[in-house]
């Protein structure tokens, strides 16, 4: 108990210590944004007509009108009062576009890494048994096509082949059938507030309409994993502990998982939380294939018309993301390895 | 057969029934509702709010009312709007002065908001005030139509407003046509309004107060509208309410999806997909395929008049004669549109003072570089052609051939392509030499396209060209109420604009809409989209 007391201090500490950093995201962002080519006022007003004076009040509204450290400075204000800013582009508060979106996107995520996870170790281990086997080459070569096949292109071929051709999969649009209906927002994770509100077919058509885009953002970091995995798996399967085991004759399965996975695990936990942070904001283009309303595509398509209040809303909650996953990786390492503390 | 064993054949038969007749209730919720897929999205309920979308223009369309919208004709088999005709819809008629400064309307009486309250002249009149006084993008669109001035809206009685212009305006009636001046339900406006924001622009952009077709269901910026049928809406064409129970807009933006969708029956019309993947469902002939070519939008190369070397006449020509456009046309738009080039004028002359019209243009390299030659760079010059990332998949083959053939006489090119906020930037600040853009006249008249696109230091006038003779005799043509003398002006301004060449039309993309073959009154309309209100499931 005392024990997890003070992991939660230290936890905390390390996170205080991390403010700094975001600080600096904050402000390098800001000021990126600004040296970026491209004027968004001039971008929104692009309707028919809209001319020097709509561009004004475009400007004006997105308070381009103030020299930049003054923006700088009432911007800094607004993130410290919890405001954000207001997307130009669906004109709400970007607080509330990525409180709407952040959920989505993280269970893709979540459930992706999962996917990856349950595939990736299981192929690391059995590559690293048998190492220069058949086995050995196929998870070798399997994991070569994942990483090659950019993702949208597996979207594209997963779309094509179970909805498509065999009309498995629902419409690859969105989180959920769109003539079913929603379940109370809870926890903004669909699965979840379905299964809280008791709709179990709701469940199921939002798990079904998750699967191909989890999949097919799994395939690509299946790689990673499953290298780390098997190098890592190679090194303590080699090591005196694991000869050990093995000559005291305990059963083969025990020194695998107990003794060699064990002491393999902590770098794959280092890959997955690199891994999970990098996906959350490379999933782009997953997201566009797959109109999956999360807060990626919604970076991306404020960074192509220039909608500064987005993105840079975006980067922060990305860099805090960061931070927070850091944070678990390392939590994770002192329950795999309780040598390791946090500091 | 044991007894459980009957009862669980039971329980299957009764759970396999259950199911079935829900799917049945499912199937039948699906055929009263459309299902529109777009690449856009819908960003503002109200259309006026600076940076609103397309998409956003017909969610407004069928949510709100107009005092008057087009009407539609064929054009080749298809309908299309009618810039000609223009039809009551909140307005049972109206009538203009023989002199042209006053237009009357008088209201429907039996026209309510969604709330359940009329329709009055005030809630007019307030609504027009708004569009030409608060800073939003009707401002500029009534300035074409001679609408400056909340004194030019004046109610008569509750049923009747009029509006004097200071000129007699081809343009005034038809621009109370176009999508900002829908009429609010100025009670509820005026109670959202604040100090600040007295025409609650801010509770407008989120909320309705109309009294159109649909109702807002739900919207979800970005991602889809869900609009529900208006039972009391009765301003259709056959006096009756609008033929979908739901319209479900909703935003797509991978086209090959989109494309998926429709052809497995899951979308019921789609717009804006890839040329390759329309041609490839039209060649199935499962699905209907309307391609209208959008008779008010010109695609050009663009050269910039003040700029070296495309301020010499003699290298613009030169760059008219050298595009391959057979070649272009095939590879951006798999030939789907109507082309701008490769036309004969018999000794020279325009062929009609409609804008735009086939130019008498071709590939011939041995003229270019005779141009070249006169204009002083026989052995060319090295430039940058830019197109936007938005219109990647039609640019970016053209472009290619343009290198390729500029090569072909000396011309170097580098391609630029630019995100969309840069590219706008840049047209506006005048600084790209070579470019291609499209453009696009709710309002498709001659003068309104020479107007907008070739006169004035403002960012439509892509080529900065600056003719005092194109420029006089357009804004002459704008007042000229004879319809010959009309026609002469328009001759006389595609003369110059051919002589001159300050850009080059290449063609009118074709506006394909791919839909259900269930799916009926597709009409081509002047802002691009969908009217909800024209379809319906036969």
């Amino acid at each position: 108990m005392a024990a997890l007391g003070a992991t939660v201090i230290r936890a905390g500490r390390r996170f205080l210590s991390s403010l700094p950093a975001l600080f600096g995201v904050l402000v390098f962002t800001f000021l990126l944004m600004r040296v970026l080519p491209g004027d968004p006022a001039v971008f929104f007003a692009s309707g028919p007509n809209a001319g020097k004076e709509e561009i004004e009040v475009i400007r004006k509204q997105m308070g381009l009108n103030k020299p930049v450290p003054e923006q700088l400075m009432l911007y800094l204000y607004d993130v410290g009062s919890g405001n954000l800013g207001r997307s130009m582009m669906t004109g709400q508060l970007v607080t509330k576009d990525l409180r709407e979106r952040l959920p989505a996107s993280l269970e893709l995520t979540f459930t992706a890494l999962l996917i990856a996870l349950l595939s990736a170790v299981p192929l690391g281990v059995l590559a690293a048994l048998r190492p220069g086997s058949i086995i050995d080459h196929s998870v070798r070569f399997f994991c070569a096509l994942g990483v090659c096949v950019p993702t949208f292109v597996s979207g594209l071929l997963l779309i094509y082949v179970f909805y498509y051709l065999l009309g498995l999969a629902p419409d690859p649009t969105g989180r959920v059938d769109i003539f079913a209906s929603l379940p109370p927002r809870r926890t903004g994770f669909l699965l979840i507030d379905f299964l809280l509100a008791g709709d179990f077919d709701g469940w199921w058509a939002a798990f079904r309409q998750l699967i191909l885009p989890a999949l097919s953002m799994a395939l690509f970091v299946v790689a990673p994993l499953a290298r780390i995995t098997r190098a890592s798996m190679l090194v303590s399967l080699g090591s005196d502990f694991v000869r050990t085991a093995r000559s005291v004759g305990l059963p083969w399965w025990r020194v695998v998982v107990t003794y060699a996975l064990r002491n393999a695990i902590l770098p794959v936990i280092t890959i997955a939380g690199i891994v999970f942070s990098t996906m959350l904001g490379a999933n782009v283009l997953v997201e566009k294939v797959f109109s999956w309303p999360g807060v990626a595509s919604y970076a991306l398509d404020a960074l192509l018309s220039s909608d500064y209040a987005p993105v840079q809303g975006f980067v922060l909650l990305m860099a805090t993301v960061f931070v927070i996953v850091n944070l678990l990786v390392d939590i994770l390492y002192g329950i795999a390895d309780p040598r390791v503390t946090i500091g | 057969m044991s007894v459980t064993g009957s009862r669980r054949l039971l329980a299957v038969v009764a759970s396999v029934a259950v199911s079935l007749a829900a799917g049945s209730v499912q199937a039948q919720t699906r055929s009263e509702t459309l299902r529109y897929v777009t690449g856009a999205s819908v960003n503002t309920l109200d259309p006026n709010i600076p940076g609103s979308t397309r998409e956003a223009f017909a969610v407004s369309l069928s949510t709100y009312d107009r005092l008057v919208s087009f009407g539609r004709k064929q054009l080749n088999g298809k309908w299309v709007f009618d810039l000609g005709k223009i039809t009551g819809e909140l307005a049972e008629s109206y009538e203009v002065s023989p002199d042209g400064l006053k237009m009357t309307f008088r209201l429907r009486k039996d026209a309510k908001f969604q709330d359940g309250t009329p329709v009055t002249a005030e809630d007019v009149k307030w609504s027009l005030d708004r569009v030409v006084t608060a800073p939003v993008l009707g401002k500029a669109q009534l300035l074409t139509g001679s609408m400056t001035s909340a004194d030019q809206f004046k109610v008569i009685d509750p049923l009747t407003i009029e509006v004097t212009l200071p000129k007699p305006d081809k343009l005034a009636l038809p621009n109370l046509a176009t999508v900002y001046p829908i009429i609010f339900n100025s009670k509820v406006a005026k109670a959202h309004a604040t100090a600040d924001d007295p025409w609650a622009l801010a509770w407008l952009k989120e909320n309705t107060a109309g009294s159109g077709a649909y109702k807002i269901e739900t919207f979800k910026p970005g991602e889809q509208v869900i609009m529900a049928r208006n039972e009391a809406w009765n301003r259709g064409t056959a006096d009756k309410s609008a033929s979908f129970k739901r319209v479900i807009v909703q935003s797509v933006p991978e086209p090959a999806t989109r494309a998926n969708l429709v052809e497995r029956g899951d979308a019921d019309l789609v717009i804006d997909l890839q040329a390759s993947d329309v041609q490839s469902l039209e060649a199935k002939g499962k699905l209907k395929v309307t391609s209208t070519p959008q008779y008010n939008a010109v695609t050009f190369v663009s050269m910039n008049n003040q700029i070296p070397p495309f301020d010499n006449v003699n290298v613009r020509r030169a760059i008219a004669f050298a595009l391959p456009y057979d070649d272009m046309f095939k590879a951006a738009l798999f030939s789907r549109g109507s082309p701008l080039f490769g036309a004969s004028w018999a000794d020279g002359k325009p062929t009609s003072g409609a804008y735009p019209i086939p130019q008498p243009v071709k590939l011939d390299l041995e003229k270019a570089k005779e141009y070249l030659k006169a204009a002083g760079v026989p052995d060319g010059f090295s430039t940058t052609f830019s197109f936007n990332v938005g219109q990647a998949s039609t640019a970016e083959p053209m472009a290619a051939l343009v290198k390729e053939s500029l090569a072909k006489i000396g011309i170097k090119v580098d391609i630029q392509k630019l995100p969309d906020a840069q590219m706008s930037t840049q047209i506006n600040e005048k600084k790209l030499p070579f470019f291609t853009e499209g453009i696009v006249a709710w309002l498709p008249s001659t003068d309104y396209f020479y107007r907008n696109f070739y006169t004035g230091n403002q960012r439509w006038n892509y080529s900065s060209i600056n003719n005092p003779e194109l420029v006089e005799i357009a804004q002459k043509a704008r007042f000229e109420p004879d319809a010959t003398k009309y026609e002469e002006d328009g001759v006389k301004l595609n003369a110059i604009h051919f002589s001159e060449i300050p850009q080059i039309p290449l063609w009118q993309p074709s506006q394909d809409a791919v839909m259900a073959s269930s799916v009926e009154g597709y009409t081509y309309q002047f802002h691009r989209q969908v009217d909800y209100r024209d379809l319906n499931r036969k």
